[in-house]
């Protein structure tokens, strides 16, 4: 299982992603799935189950908390995170 | 060939550059365009070259590093963003048509804060004067025809003391002097990626603080479905596809500059150029613009001489293998302040790469021109 922490652009996720990578954490971005943007293209990361609580303290820290967070199951069905 | 026309873009440039343009060229498509690895390396060169753009200039976050074709078009964007017409807008003397032109397209009272070439307290005399009921102020940290220091520190705490948000044009110091855009508390600096940051033709940067407008449309690979324009930084400024190999080659040439210091190389362009200086000054029937205080003056010399024309002097140098850009060097502006809008200079402009060899031979040769 995944999680999928919605950015607000290309760059935010980039800068999401180097953040994490400094405090040990392996990320991906990549562009969202369709479900997850009411406005057409947007860009995420992807985190481990492991890691999602300590990558969501991290980038709220650093000031760029995820627009939304889904939780993608192995079958690639999303959940929106509410937690 | 002896190149000293670095202020119009920078011909030498560092080896790690052009292999950065031929690298991009052969493995990076365009960023936020898809997750496959081309895009992502684009994407990746181009975060990368927003982050050493944001160290160099104290920029707090990357997403305030916007990518623009040039400093025109930055200057564009940041004037269009506060400026509208019948706007009272303060200008140093020293502008260039980059700044005088989009002004006047626009229609605003434009004010010049004229002040005397190389006297910085006469500057800051004078945009005290215009500031009061200005909606916007910009203002050159050098000017491209005399090298010309302007004491920008000063005019950004005058303007943030008025209230009135400022523009910095900094397509002559970006690279060669060091500055912190966050401590300037400027709006905007407005910069090319070709000239002391010795990235390709065709890249800009506009640093932004404050408030922008689009100024251009199109796609930006996300809020697709949007018929606007993202309102978030730097999406909202940056319609269409990026300059990928230039941008990457930019990145090379700022990691470069970041190496070296903005200062050391300040200190090496003012080393040669004094030497030039020196080599030049006292020829009969040349009148040199040499500031008397070497710190307000970066490695951009100006010169008349007497009884020959800028235009044909510059043909004769280039014909003896010396690059210099001749007239009125696109900012009739300056000319008019100093006072020479009617013949023009012959302007030489030091870069990182000129030796004193290089200085000496041009020297000489200027000399028997002259002659």
């Amino acid at each position: 299982m995944q999680y999928i922490l919605m950015c607000k652009s290309l760059t935010y996720a980039q800068r999401s992603a180097r953040t994490l990578e400094r405090a040990g954490i392996t990320s991906t971005v990549s562009k969202a799935p369709p479900k997850t943007s009411k406005n057409g293209c947007a860009y995420c990361i992807k985190v481990s189950a492991r890691v999602r609580a300590e990558a969501l303290s991290i980038l709220n820290s650093a000031g760029i908390p995820p627009a939304r967070v889904y939780r993608m199951s192995d079958d690639g069905t999303l959940q929106e995170d509410e937690t | 060939m002896i190149y000293l026309d670095c202020a119009a873009t920078s011909f030498q440039k560092p080896e790690s550059v052009h292999r950065a343009v031929a690298k991009a060229l052969k493995t990076m498509s365009s960023p936020g365009r898809g997750s496959y690895q081309y895009a992502m390396r684009a994407a990746d060169t181009v975060f990368d070259c927003r982050s050493a753009l944001a160290e160099l200039f104290h920029v707090p976050t990357p997403e305030n590093v916007v990518f623009t074709c040039n400093a025109t078009h930055a200057l564009n964007i940041a004037i269009n963003s506060l400026v509208s017409a019948g706007d009272k807008v303060v200008i140093s003397g020293y502008e260039h048509n980059a700044v005088t032109r989009p002004l006047h397209a626009i229609g605003a009272d434009v004010h010049i804060a004229a002040s005397e070439l190389f006297d910085p307290e006469a500057a800051i005399a004078a945009f005290a004067r215009e500031l009061p009921g200005a909606k916007a102020a910009v203002c050159c940290h050098v000017s491209n025809v005399f090298g010309y220091i302007l004491p920008v520190e000063r005019i950004a705490a005058l303007c943030r003391t008025e209230g009135v948000p400022l523009i910095i044009d900094a397509s002559q110091s970006a690279g060669s002097i060091p500055i912190d855009f966050t401590a300037l508390g400027a709006a905007f600096a407005a910069m090319p990626g070709h000239k002391g940051l010795l990235g390709p033709q065709g890249t800009g940067v506009l640093l932004c603080a404050a408030e922008a407008k689009p100024f251009l449309f199109g796609g930006t690979g996300s809020e697709s479905a949007s018929p606007t324009m993202p309102a978030y930084l730097p999406d909202q400024l940056e319609a269409g596809t990026h300059n990928v190999p230039g941008i990457a080659g930019l990145l090379a040439g700022t990691q470069w500059v970041n190496e070296m210091g903005p200062q050391r190389i300040l200190e090496h362009e003012r080393r040669v150029s004094e030497l030039f200086l020196d080599r030049i000054s006292g020829v009969p029937n040349v009148q040199v613009y040499r500031a008397k205080r070497s710190y307000v003056q970066t490695g951009v010399i100006s010169v008349r001489i007497e009884g020959l024309d800028c235009e044909m002097a510059a043909q004769r140098l280039s014909e003896a293998g010396i690059c210099v850009r001749s007239g009125l060097h696109c900012a009739p502006t300056a000319h008019r302040t100093v006072g020479t809008i009617d013949t023009g200079t012959i302007r030489f402009s030091i870069s990182p790469f000129n030796t004193e060899h290089e200085i000496n031979r041009a020297s000489m040769i200027f000399r028997e021109i002259v002659r």
